[in-house]
């Protein structure tokens, strides 16, 4: 993994599209802006995951056990 | 078009009913095209793979469960999928049902798969709400599945042969 040291308002750019700036450190929260082209997702990584696992727990279901 | 499906056997299918996901459906994104297929005569449809026999997902319009859902979708979302003010508009959510157990059943209101009927172009979008639950249960509070609901836009879906 890389590794960058920055302070606020500096940013790193990832790709030629993809900018993230570091807004404010507070404590222990880092607040982030992300610039990124409208085709780039960007997500809170747990909120992500958790929605991959429950997409494959989905893809299991079995038309047998559909409610009529 | 004779599409290939693990449950439902070989579904005809017209290009017109075929609708694109660019980025798939979150963890299968090799697989972007869809087709609807209506469950028996409810409010259930199964979002079928056209190039994996085997991805199908159960979906349901979520108003039939809840009907003040509304989650908020983003500008920079809505114009991936081209949608306008008055762009016709699909939103489904995906259903889970573990196995044998259709009281269990949930609905993922967090990761509503919303489709631009006029370009037949989907996408799942995540929702940054706590307000909406990626695994709402619904029998707690009703006993069955509510009235069923018209469909409101068959051109779009077709039915399987299975549950036909």
């Amino acid at each position: 993994m890389l590794v960058l040291t920055r302070k606020i308002n500096q940013s790193i750019i990832v790709g030629d599209d993809v900018e993230i700036v570091v807004l404010e450190v507070r404590g222990e929260q880092v607040r982030l802006g992300i610039k990124a082209p409208r085709n780039v997702t960007v997500h809170r990584r747990e909120i992500y995951d958790q929605i991959l696992d429950e997409n494959r727990s989905a893809a299991q279901t079995d038309p047998e056990d559909v409610p009529e | 078009m004779t599409i290939k499906t693990a449950r439902f056997g070989n579904v005809e299918a017209t290009a017109e009913d075929i609708i694109s996901f660019p980025d798939g459906i979150l963890g299968f994104a090799a697989s972007q095209s869809f087709v609807i297929l209506n469950h028996g005569q409810g409010a259930f449809r199964w979002l079928q793979s056209v190039d994996e026999p085997s991805l199908a997902f159960l979906v349901t319009d979520p108003a039939c469960y809840f009907p003040d859902y509304a989650p908020a979708i983003s500008e920079e979302a809505a114009e991936s999928l081209g949608l306008m003010e008055q762009s016709p508009m699909l939103v489904y959510t995906i259903v889970t049902i573990p196995r044998g157990k259709p009281q269990q059943m949930t609905l993922n209101l967090a990761g509503p798969i919303v489709i631009n009927a006029a370009t037949r172009k989907g996408r799942q979008f995540v929702i940054d709400d706590e307000a909406y639950s990626i695994r709402q249960r619904v029998f707690e509070a009703t006993e069955a599945p509510p009235e069923q609901k018209d469909d409101t836009n068959p051109t779009l879906e077709h039915r399987s042969e299975a549950a036909a």
